[in-house]
């Protein structure tokens, strides 16, 4: 009788233990979401003022900005789900790493101080994107190591927790565009 | 800044008139020091040998002998270079950092302050005795910076009462401005635990150091291995530590032999290196010119005021202009 019930409550730890330690998990990840949602809007806050300022120079790009203002309001929607929060960042990520490429073919721009101003801003939103982005990813993974792990997955199935996606970093984005050395040149 | 060969150049092209008058003095003292020694030697033998005979070579009296002879030769060995040193500094180091950035000012007896040390989180004890020498300050590249050697001790109590210092840190403490804004604490320690009991067990052992920060996970495997992150806001950590901050880190290290520390605290790189030593102390024993040992002044100065260089500081972002 007493073997037993030291081996149940035992259980019983390792059970609260797990359980405590998948909700802090998760609550990691949306704590982190929270973050990347913070240094996404101080983003998206920038882009309005980015299109109206070069529009009137990059005739060619005109399809790309557009992209770039659809994108932006529709990730502003209220309601959207995480995943495709992540889904509309890589686009316009790409977006807008169009745009300061195809920048470099503007000599015009890199004499307006207000667009190099609103370059280097958005430079450093990148970075801060790609931070937050970076500790998103290792807070979903310990999150979905543990849903996946025996015995964690166990009690996550329990819990019904289900796997999250990561942000996929693009090769691109490691390199991390350089603003300022394209202004530079 | 200069490189390293062209440093090595000034120091024997234009400080030669000086260093062939210290070379002289390093002679005369190095002769003085060798019939001290054996005259030190001698007496030391001979009082022994007579304590042996007459109170045997057991008695307590024989500890307070020798030691009494170690502190006679420590106290004639640090008298007798004294000039020498001194000499030394103003006339080798100073003009050899003025040579590298003529923005760099130098104090030999001069030291970073405590408060700064103790700012960087790096190392958690209290200090009890805490000194140092060679500062150096200055702006790179419109990065201001410090750094000079450092000695920080701390005390405890054996069981008998009796007092023992230990060591904390002892090395090259360094201070710059960072090219970022942040409100985070973020610190960067040896990996001693993974190091001596593996992945798995170390990496347990450091999430559960309880004086630290929650353990920070990143990406760079390489980094990873090296070194243990600890920090308050995850996010921050990774803004600071992109993946190329963290592959110059790395580099710096396999520069260095020495363990090394890094935080970044109140929009501050702090960076320690471990060398247990004092630098740019002059050379007794080796021939000033030797090769090697101006190697040592002129790539220690170099390593550490390149740190601006080696890792980016001078890029700065916008909104930190």
């Amino acid at each position: 009788m007493n073997t037993i019930s030291i081996i149940f409550a035992l259980i019983a730890v390792i059970a609260v233990l797990m359980y405590n330690s998948l909700i802090s998990k998760k609550n990691q990840v949306d704590n982190i979401f929270g973050g990347v949602d913070a240094v996404l809007k101080k983003r998206f806050d920038l882009i309005p003022n980015l299109v109206a300022s070069v529009s009137q120079y990059m005739e060619h790009e005109k399809t790309t900005l557009e992209t770039i203002t659809e994108l932006r309001a529709s990730a502003m929607k209220p309601g959207i789900t995480d995943d495709q929060k992540i889904a509309l960042d890589a686009k316009l990520t790409s977006a807008l790493g169009a745009i300061n490429i195809a920048m470099e073919a503007y000599p015009d721009l890199k004499a307006n101080e207000n667009v190099m101003h609103l370059q280097r801003s958005l430079n450093e939103a990148e970075e801060q994107i790609s931070a937050a982005r970076r500790a998103y990813n290792q807070a979903v993974t310990d999150l979905n190591n543990a849903i996946e792990m025996f015995p964690t997955n166990l009690m996550a199935s329990y819990m019904k927790l289900q796997p999250k996606k990561v942000f996929e970093i693009t090769v691109n984005e490691r390199a991390n565009v350089d603003v300022g050395a394209l202004f530079t040149k | 800044m200069k490189s390293t060969s062209e440093l090595t150049d000034f120091y024997y092209k234009e400080l030669y008139p000086s260093l062939s008058e210290l070379e002289k003095t390093r002679l005369h003292i190095l002769s003085q020091l060798k019939w001290y020694g054996a005259m030190g030697a001698v007496s030391f033998l001979v009082t022994v040998i007579w304590m042996g005979k007459n109170f045997g070579l057991l008695h307590p009296l024989m500890m307070g002998i020798v030691i009494g002879f170690a502190a006679l030769a420590s106290i004639t060995y640090r008298f007798m270079i004294k000039g020498y040193a001194k000499d030394f500094k103003s006339k080798i180091i100073t003009p050899l950092i003025a040579a590298i950035d003529s923005h760099l000012l130098y104090n030999p007896d001069f030291m970073i302050s405590q408060h700064l040390f103790s700012r960087s989180s790096l190392f958690k004890h209290d200090i009890d005795r805490y000194s140092g020498n060679d500062y150096v300050k200055g702006s790179i590249e419109g990065v201001n910076l410090e750094f000079s050697d450092v000695h920080a001790e701390y005390q405890t109590k054996d069981a008998k009462g009796r007092t023992q210092w230990h060591t904390l840190f002892r090395g090259q403490f360094f201070v710059a401005e960072f090219n970022k804004h942040f409100k985070s604490r973020t610190i960067i320690l040896p990996d001693l635990a993974e190091k001596t009991f593996g992945n798995l067990i170390g990496g347990w052992l450091q999430s559960k150091n309880m004086s630290r920060d929650d353990v920070i996970q990143l990406d760079d495997p390489e980094f990873e291995k090296k070194f243990v992150v600890y920090g308050n806001d995850p996010i921050e950590a990774r803004y600071i530590l992109t993946h190329s901050m963290m592959k110059r880190i790395v580099e710096f290290q396999k520069k260095i032999s020495y363990p090394l520390f890094i935080s970044f605290v109140h929009n501050h790189i702090h960076i320690a290196i471990a060398t247990k030593k004092d630098l740019f102390e002059p050379a007794i024993f080796t021939s000033l010119l030797d090769y090697k040992q101006v190697m040592e002044y002129v790539s220690t100065l170099n390593n550490t005021i390149g740190l601006v260089e080696e890792l980016k500081l001078n890029e700065k972002l916008w909104s930190k202009g």
